[in-house]
């Protein structure tokens, strides 16, 4: 091993950062009995029962005929794909660096845990925390709207949870990375609260601030042929397809696709959507519905990875 | 084999060197306190011994092992009392122990451990309203879970009563019976003057002395100091006194009555000989042993007396 600098590693596949199962479960399981007695998760999901509670009720006594499964889901995804990242952020926020700003972390890495075993474990405990919260919502919901849907599809409803709880994965993997970045709850408050603007409020505007740049000329745009309501064949353009894969990249958007997956919800209704005449040719793979299900992985997968390559590497 | 090897380990923060060539060794089976003042670089050392903190330059092993590279390993045989105690508020002290045996893979019994630590009766009581001494009496039963070959105990003393303080000696006695080492740091001398085999003094960031207790005694001058009244004194015999070979220093304390100090390492009759030689008449003597903690000042800071 190199003794020269404070940045260097242990050489490739090293006892110290590996991965190890028992270890994952052990902090997994220690960090969901820490972070469940939690009053602001409890807050939170109160608050996202009551939503549920009240959409479904709502639902059923407004619209009792036309009610089916497929539609609640639809609308129920709204709500999630707006409160689930609260949630996460809120509860992941302090996950490791809360443990770094008090010391504890040390009686964590006392143990025989490598960093990336605290990582993973922080992760899917917290997650599970979450997930605890996501089903006794969506058993609220389920009561309420069974009573009044002639039939409820159980196993689409359960598509629709196991798919929000990857989205809540998504954002927890989000939370604790950043959370993992900096020993001061301060900055890792301020990272989460960027997270949130970013995605429930810069994100929406990059492909309006798109739209101008392309009519200012700035951006070159895709030209096509529409038809329109008089049956005229009229030309226009569109952003091309690399603008309109941003908004494909929002984890919210992703889940939203996702769900159109496994259920026979119409592409339509929700997350992104895109007018087939101006694909003439069809759309391209990163635009199709089961891209999204790759942008969700994405967003799993590559803040987990930052935050192993970067932990791996600090001094606590 | 030892079973902490530090060797030329240089730990530097930016500009700021916290460790300069630090090297030192920890014998197996031997209590080992780790002693120096708030800031000389204690925590640090275990920081990196631990593989919380990477090294700038050289090399730290444990229990045989690269410190980096089996961190895992090392940690599975190590017990640690981690400084500035944490625990997690919301877990009861049955869920630490039990997090520690899940995690060490142990078979051990949270109960067992906490009677050991006189905290049995709040095992089911969340950590959130312990006493610092109640916090760590808990962590010191998470580092005894698995029966560890090293103990690391980082300021265990924190926090104790003089009764939590002697019950926590008899646990490291009682643990090193079993076989364990013990790293034991401390920024009081007579916190680890009990119970260790060996001390190493840690002075910003350098190891000024790695001794037992008792060497570390007699290394100190001023072992012993004479203190002598005198009817007059001069410059000749001062100079006197400080050329017999026992002798390591000698002034004037006060001039009325002519009082003068010296530091002693062998035979005191020798001092008042010289004196009574000159003509010097001896009104009156008395003699001091240097404490441990004059010791532990002479090595840690400027003033008083130096080692040699």
């Amino acid at each position: 091993m190199s003794t020269e600098t404070g940045a260097s590693d242990s050489t490739g596949g090293s006892a110290s950062s590996s991965v190890n199962l028992e270890s994952v479960r052990a902090v997994a399981k220690k960090d969901f009995q820490d972070s469940i007695r939690s009053w602001l998760f409890w807050g939170l999901s109160v608050f996202f029962f009551t939503l549920m509670a009240a959409l479904a009720g709502f639902l059923s006594w407004a619209n009792p005929d036309d009610l089916t499964t497929i539609g609640f889901i639809s609308l129920v995804s709204q709500v999630c794909k707006l409160v689930i990242p609260l949630i996460a952020l809120m509860l992941g926020w302090k996950s490791i660096a809360g443990e770094r700003e008090t010391g504890s972390i040390k009686v964590l890495l006392s143990l025989p845990h490598s960093r990336r075993d605290v990582l993973i474990g922080k992760l899917l405990g917290r997650t599970a925390v979450l997930t605890l919260s996501l089903i006794i919502g969506f058993l609220i919901g389920m009561v309420a709207v069974a009573v009044a849907v002639s039939e409820f599809s159980f196993p689409a409803y359960i598509a629709f949870l196991a798919m929000t709880i990857v989205y809540g994965l998504a954002y927890m993997s989000i939370a604790v990375s950043l959370s993992s970045l900096t020993r001061s709850t301060t900055m890792a408050g301020a990272a989460m609260f960027g997270v949130f603007v970013l995605f429930y409020i810069v994100w929406n505007s990059i492909q309006s601030a798109l739209g101008l740049l392309m009519n200012r000329g700035y951006i070159e745009g895709v030209d096509y042929t529409a038809t329109n309501f008089a049956g005229q064949q009229v030309e226009r353009t569109r952003l091309p397809d690399w603008a309109q894969f941003i908004n494909m990249v929002d984890p919210g958007n992703a889940y939203q696709n996702t769900i159109t997956l496994f259920s026979s919800l119409s592409s339509d209704s929700i997350g992104t959507t895109f007018n087939e005449a101006a694909f003439p040719n069809g759309f391209p793979f990163f635009l199709q519905d089961w891209f999204s299900g790759i942008i969700l992985l994405f967003w799993i997968v590559v803040p987990l990875a930052v935050a192993v390559y970067r932990f791996d590497r600090v001094d606590i | 084999m030892p079973a902490i090897t530090v060797d030329n380990l240089t730990k530097s923060f930016g500009q700021t060197v916290a460790l300069e060539e630090l090297s030192f060794q920890v014998e197996e089976g031997e209590v080992f306190g780790f002693l120096g003042p708030n800031g000389a670089g204690k925590s640090t050392t275990i920081n990196i011994i631990l593989d919380f903190a990477r090294p700038t330059a050289g090399e730290v092993s444990v229990l045989g092992m690269d410190a980096q590279q089996y961190s895992r390993d090392i940690r599975q045989r190590t017990g640690v009392l981690p400084e500035g105690v944490k625990t997690y508020d919301r877990l009861t002290a049955r869920q630490h122990l039990q997090f520690a045996i899940d995690s060490k893979n142990a078979d051990a019994d949270p109960e067992a451990l906490l009677e050991r630590v006189g905290l049995v009766d709040a095992i089911d009581k969340k950590a959130g309203g312990y006493s610092k001494g109640m916090a760590q009496r808990l962590m010191l039963a998470m580092a005894l879970v698995g029966e560890p070959d090293l103990l690391i105990l980082d300021e265990p003393s924190t926090g104790l009563d003089p009764n939590g303080a002697r019950e926590m000696r008899d646990i490291v006695r009682e643990e090193n019976e079993r076989g364990a080492t013990v790293f034991f740091s401390s920024h009081i001398m007579e916190q680890v003057e009990a119970v260790c085999d060996r001390v190493g003094i840690l002075r910003d960031g350098e190891m000024v002395a790695v001794d037992s207790v008792e060497g570390l005694r007699d290394s100190v001058e001023g072992g012993t100091t004479l203190r002598v009244t005198v009817d007059r004194i001069d410059d000749d015999a001062l100079q006197a006194i400080r050329s017999l070979p026992d002798v390591t220093n000698a002034t004037v304390e006060s001039q009325d009555p002519p009082t003068v100090v010296v530091g002693v390492e062998g035979s005191k009759t020798a001092v008042l000989s010289a004196l009574e030689d000159r003509g010097i008449e001896v009104q009156d003597f008395s003699t001091t042993e240097a404490s441990l903690d004059d010791v532990f000042q002479s090595y840690t800071t400027d003033t008083g007396v130096h080692a040699r």
